[in-house]
């Protein structure tokens, strides 16, 4: 399909549209700093009304991963007793993620991979085939924390269905696939004009000169530069400021880790087994039986989610870990950086 | 545990807010009812017994009397379970423990002082073995109901040893400190979501202790950068998480 126009004042109207054949999640405006109104904080939500969509969002603290994967998720549920009659809960219903920044589609191709590969993950994967993405492309950093370009995520060549492109009052559509040619055909659109596509293009170049590198080197080199790193004084400095709060995986659009827990009910005739974030930053995180904790030392736990996301998924999934959408360093208290640290280690022997 | 165990309340020095926490459980605790006898449960009911098989105490030890009820509880009690802040860490009360005890009993007491001989705060933990924790001021009615659960069913209750930050952040909540507002949840022990104080704009106040092995220097370091003073800082650490290892010695 050729590229469509959407002028800005329909937006509503195909929000609505899509509203009447499945749920939406957007970018909403959560609230503003009491002490600067300039400054909007937003966040992803169903979206009640398609007025309070903002694709004018630039940050948000959790990503659209909990759409994909709730933080809190009953995976089986089971009686108590003779007769146990485990049955797993495989929760899902077509939703569509509007709004959706080039980091976290590339985040989301990331945990694609993750919950696809060995044991393929049933409850994340359903959810996941029952999901449409519209993109919308990013004409400038969000802001200092980000690094999205060095990260390799500006640009995702797939992995969305339908890509909006902010050109003023209308924007760029292109159509990426089946699904996302079906959404569009709910919109009052109209074909690209050869004036649209020159926008389009000015778009790009305006992009391609207002993001710049801010890692010296280049991402194929940085799981070797983490290797030369590994016994580097560094950790245990950062680890000094580390609350080790977990706030950095929560907040991280590729962490896939989860802890697994038993809900019964107080007459203990049933339960449900869950499932909830976990993060590599907890002092429990790597607990194991008969007490042993592999990982006891803040800067121990501080150096394996760097490696984790510089090298370990990558390696493991073939997809970059982390997307340089900066949501860690905006969450740390501390002020810990990913960025600011994979700069300081470049130097490491 | 008996086929049907016996559960029992007692209150020392609190608001007794806890024991109406576990009130507020309402049709829930029907359950526990058919599959134990609560004997003793002073804002339900009257009764006592020679042993419990699970103890429920809320507040702190603050007095000589305290000191004895508890040992006296303890020897009667199979698992003892601490409700509340008070029970575990002493609580709002342990902020006495940080000025003069004579100024304190005359703030409240007056001329009378001389008729309510006090000790310093400290939680049941400085003075006899303790089971289960459940903080909180109060504690959180779901909580409880876990704890029970897992008596009932004779597994470890393994309470949560991370930050509130964490479920702050699950919560999608703006970090009070990015909005300017300083808060004790990155040192302070989960467990209170979904009620938990930042959802609705509240900084975190540490009710429920610290978690295990906080970054405390970290938080102080945080906090000073923030252009707080260490009086600031120790207020904020003093209200809920009076140093009660160094008070205890001293008794």
């Amino acid at each position: 399909m050729l590229p469509q126009v959407l002028k800005t004042s329909d937006l509503g109207a195909w929000v609505e549209a899509l509203m009447a054949e499945s749920r939406v999640a957007a970018p909403v405006l959560k609230e503003t700093n009491v002490s600067d109104p300039t400054d909007l904080k937003f966040g992803w939500q169903y979206v009640p009304d398609p007025a309070d969509v903002r694709l004018d969002y630039t940050v948000t603290v959790l990503g659209p991963k909990k759409f994909l994967w709730p933080p809190r998720q009953k995976l089986v549920r089971y009686n108590l007793g003779a007769g146990a009659e485990p049955e797993a809960i495989i929760d899902h219903e077509p939703h569509v993620l509007l709004g959706v920044h080039p980091c976290d589609i590339t985040a989301i191709a990331t945990l694609d991979a993750a919950f696809a590969k060995d044991v393929p993950d049933p409850h994340y994967l359903a959810r996941r085939s029952d999901t449409a993405i519209i993109g919308l492309d990013c004409g400038a950093p969000c802001d200092e924390s980000s690094f999205c370009l060095d990260m390799g995520s500006l640009y995702p060549e797939s992995g969305f269905d339908v890509m909006l492109t902010p050109l003023g009052d209308a924007y760029f559509v292109e159509v990426a696939t089946q699904l996302g040619e079906a959404l569009v055909e709910a919109a009052v659109v109209r074909p690209a004009t050869k004036q649209d596509m020159e926008a389009h293009q000015a778009f790009a170049e305006e992009k391609r000169s207002d993001f710049h590198y801010k890692l010296p080197y280049e991402l194929k080199y940085l799981p070797e530069i983490l290797d030369a790193s590994y016994d580097s004084l560094v950790w245990e400095a950062i680890a000094r400021q580390c609350f080790s709060c977990g706030s950095c995986n929560i907040a991280c659009p590729t962490c896939y880790c989860f802890d697994v827990y038993d809900e019964v009910e107080v007459d203990l005739s049933k339960g449900c087994r869950v499932r909830r974030y976990d993060s590599c930053q907890l002092d429990p995180f790597a607990e194991v039986a008969g007490g042993e904790n592999f990982r006891q030392e803040r800067a121990s736990r501080l150096r394996h989610r760097m490696f984790r996301k510089g090298k370990y998924i990558l390696e493991q999934t073939g997809r970059v870990g982390c997307v340089g959408c900066g949501r860690c360093e905006r969450a740390c208290v501390a002020g810990i950086s990913i960025k600011d640290t994979y700069v300081q280690i470049a130097g490491s022997r | 545990m008996a086929d049907k165990p016996t559960l029992a309340f007692f209150s020392l020095a609190c608001c007794e807010g806890c024991q109406l926490q576990v009130l507020a459980c309402e049709e829930k605790l029907l359950p526990i009812l058919e599959k134990a006898d609560i004997v003793r449960f002073r804002e339900a009911s009257d009764g006592d017994a020679d042993h419990y098989d699970v103890t429920f105490v809320e507040g702190s030890i603050v007095t000589a009397h305290d000191l004895e009820r508890i040992k006296e509880i303890r020897a009667k009690t199979d698992t003892l379970v601490a409700l509340g802040a008070c029970a575990t860490i002493a609580g709002v009360n342990a902020v006495k423990n940080f000025q003069d005890p004579d100024d304190v009993a005359a703030y409240v007491y007056g001329d009378k002082k001389e008729w309510f001989p006090h000790i310093a705060a400290r939680p049941l933990k400085a003075e006899v073995p303790v089971d289960v924790e459940i903080h909180g001021c109060p504690i959180n009615s779901d909580e409880f109901l876990e704890v029970v659960t897992c008596l009932l069913m004779g597994k470890p209750y393994r309470q949560p040893n991370y930050p509130v930050c964490v479920d702050c952040k699950l919560a999608g909540n703006v970090c009070l400190w990015n909005k300017g507002i300083p808060c004790l949840g990155v040192v302070t022990r989960a467990g209170c979501a979904p009620l938990m104080c930042p959802s609705a704009g509240h900084k975190c106040i540490g009710c429920r202790g610290l978690v295990d092995n906080p970054n405390t220097q970290a938080a102080k370091d945080v906090m000073a950068e923030f252009g707080l003073t260490v009086d600031d800082v120790l207020r904020e650490f003093r209200l809920f998480q009076g140093i009660y290892d160094e008070v205890a010695k001293e008794a």
